[in-house]
């Protein structure tokens, strides 16, 4: 046997720079020590660019991208003809007339927005696939060799994603502004695209998404597989509200209000819809949906083995 | 330099490693080899910080990889072929990779030469054989040029040409004074490869030693004889620390008394000796006789106590 040192207690702590330490101390004096590197390390900036580079050379993130643009622009001019087809029917027909009035009067406004579910679901989905597919590809261990630290690596994918969903969301949203005013305008209706209810509902619904992309990336971290992060995500976003709405009793009615997929309304709504919340509890609500998977996302990521 | 101390991982009720103690050294070729199971992978994904260890610590040069400060230019490691997600091309892996530590793109060309993969490296990494895939692997671990070298099994799937390309690599790489630590079940590899073995079995360290003394040390020397008299011969040869075994009718075999000796004996005794071979113990035998205990899958079909032996070192 070679030079074996009598056995040191053994020290689990994680932060244990100091555990190797007296083992090392007779043979340390010809090593220069890892603290003196021979070049730069993986600062936060440095990270981020690698994870840009790996979400920009990935074919299958730029086809989803791709089809989010598709899906709402196509959403925004299907809403479009069918809102001039209802305003139409609204000056013969005046049950159609009623119902009308009863939005307000602005049906267009929403318009540009309309695709927005299906944004969320397709953005959200991408959240979890570039977080589980990092396991479910094994690259994590290539990821994680270079940030050993983890959450580095972590909080800059997070940070392409989230910025991407929301960018790529207000691109389709104007996108499908600008598609819907021609057909709108073919119905006689009016869309100011510059109005602050407008402008409101572009921003909204893109944090929106940006946040839902979040949930989906806290989801893949945790669950580590695709198809069950992706599943966690479309219970939550679509299974949760309809059967919280089927399920009688006073609790579920309450409790269907804080689900992250029912804080958009009253965000974006211009009076208080029933059986929703108020606008700064809503917020409070959506952000603690992102914040409070991601942190123990963070924390589980930095625990667990890869 | 790696160094282990009490390193241990338990899964559930299962002990992969058990309170390993080990040294590996700059300027050599480290061979870490055991059977499957053995403990071979979670002791390396523990150095790299990928699992953690339940009790114990492992440093390289000094400290735990993850509070390495540039981790990529301190250590490389080959770990799993697919560390790689395979939808995307070898280039742009090892571009994300090195964007990481601010590494040049001229570094990430020049890994792509090193390792042959130029024709390939703008081709989805799913398309890739196993040989490519390792080849993508060692690039990985040569990018950021780094002190400590860490492949795991780095000649699985490669042709005879990359084997002989890796062990050109490793030895080169340790004549820099770098620390490689290479592991593998190949035993023959191993002889031709490493300075200096390290062998686990079952979680536990069984041998560290250089390569040499383990080959001469638990496989001791035996030399086979045949004779007229193997009877006669036996009784002659008999002695403490001797034995001597009848393989066919005229044929023994002779552990702790070299061939001077027995030729010595016999002359002296007049019993006519018309072979004396000395068997050179090889790396296998000494790991077969190492491990073993320590084996975790037996086959279920064995060839029992007459394994046949082999004659010549490799």
């Amino acid at each position: 046997m070679s030079s074996t040192p009598t056995t040191l207690e053994s020290t689990p702590s994680p932060r244990g720079a100091h555990a190797g330490r007296g083992a090392g101390d007779a043979v340390a004096g010809k090593m220069s020590g890892n603290g003196t590197s021979p070049g730069p390390g993986p600062s936060f900036l440095r990270v981020l660019n690698s994870e840009f580079i790996k979400f920009r050379t990935l074919l299958s993130t730029l086809i989803l991208l791709g089809s989010t643009v598709l899906v709402v622009v196509g959403f925004g001019a299907l809403s479009a003809w069918g809102t001039g087809q209802f305003s139409e029917a609204a000056s013969t027909d005046p049950q159609a007339a009623a119902a009308f009035a009863s939005q307000g009067g602005d049906l267009a406004v929403g318009v540009p927005t309309s695709g927005i579910a299906f944004a969320q679901l397709i953005l959200g989905s991408l959240g979890v696939l570039l977080m589980s597919s990092e396991f479910t590809t094994g690259m994590a261990r290539s990821t994680f060799a270079a940030v050993p630290r983890r959450t580095p690596a972590f909080a800059a994918k997070l940070l392409v994603v989230m910025v991407t969903a929301f960018v790529l969301t207000a691109i389709s949203v104007l996108l499908a502004g600008l598609v819907s005013l021609p057909i709108l305008d073919n119905y006689g209706l009016k869309l100011d695209l510059a109005s602050s209810q407008s402008v409101k509902l572009l921003l909204v619904n893109s944090l929106y998404v940006a946040a839902v992309a979040a949930i989906g990336m806290s989801l893949g971290a945790l669950i580590r597989n695709s198809a069950g992060g992706i599943m966690s995500l479309v219970g939550l976003f679509f299974v949760a509200p309809i059967a919280f709405q089927l399920i009688p009793g006073d609790f579920f009615v309450e409790a269907r209000k804080y689900l992250p997929g029912n804080t958009v309304e009253p965000l974006t709504a211009v009076q208080h819809v029933p059986d929703t919340l108020e606008f700064w509890p809503a917020a409070l609500v959506l952000g603690a949906w992102v914040v409070f998977p991601l942190l123990l996302a963070a924390f589980l990521l930095k625990k667990r083995d890869v | 330099m790696i160094e282990a101390r009490g390193l241990t991982k338990v899964y559930g009720d299962k002990t992969a490693v058990a309170g390993v103690n080990f040294t590996v050294e700059a300027g050599r070729v480290t061979g870490f080899l055991g059977p499957n199971g053995a403990g071979k992978s979670t002791t390396m994904r523990m150095i790299m910080g990928l699992d953690r260890p339940t009790s114990g610590t492992v440093t390289v040069n000094g400290a735990p990889f993850a509070r390495h400060a540039a981790p990529l230019r301190g250590v490389g490691a080959l770990l799993d072929a697919k560390a790689v997600h395979t939808s995307r091309s070898a280039y742009n892996h090892l571009l994300a990779m090195a964007a990481t530590h601010s590494i040049a793109k001229k570094r990430v060309h020049e890994v792509i030469e090193m390792t042959g993969l130029a024709d390939v490296a703008k081709k989805k990494v799913k398309g890739f054989s196993l040989g490519m895939g390792q080849r993508l692997g060692i690039a990985a671990a040569l990018l950021g040029d780094p002190q400590t070298i860490i492949l795991d099994e780095p000649v699985n799937g490669l042709d005879p040409e990359g084997v002989l390309w890796v062990r050109n690599l490793v030895k080169y790489l340790a004549s820099e004074g770098r620390t490689v630590f290479l592991s593998s079940h190949l035993m023959s590899e191993m002889a031709v490869t490493a300075d200096h073995l390290i062998v686990i079995g079952r979680g536990r360290i069984i041998a560290d030693a250089p390569i040499q003394e383990i080959i001469t040390g638990k496989g001791q020397s035996r030399t086979r004889v045949r004779s007229d008299q193997p009877d006669q011969l036996m009784h002659l040869l008999a002695g403490t620390g001797v034995s001597v075994e009848l393989q066919e009718n005229e044929l023994l075999e002779v552990t702790g008394l070299d061939p001077r000796r027995i030729a010595r004996i016999a002359l002296e005794s007049h019993v006519l000796i018309y072979e004396l071979t000395p068997l050179q113990a090889s790396l296998e035998e000494a790991y077969m006789e190492l491990t073993k205990d320590e084996v975790e899958y037996h086959s279920l079909i064995t060839t029992g106590a007459d394994a046949p032996v082999q004659s010549g070192g490799n």
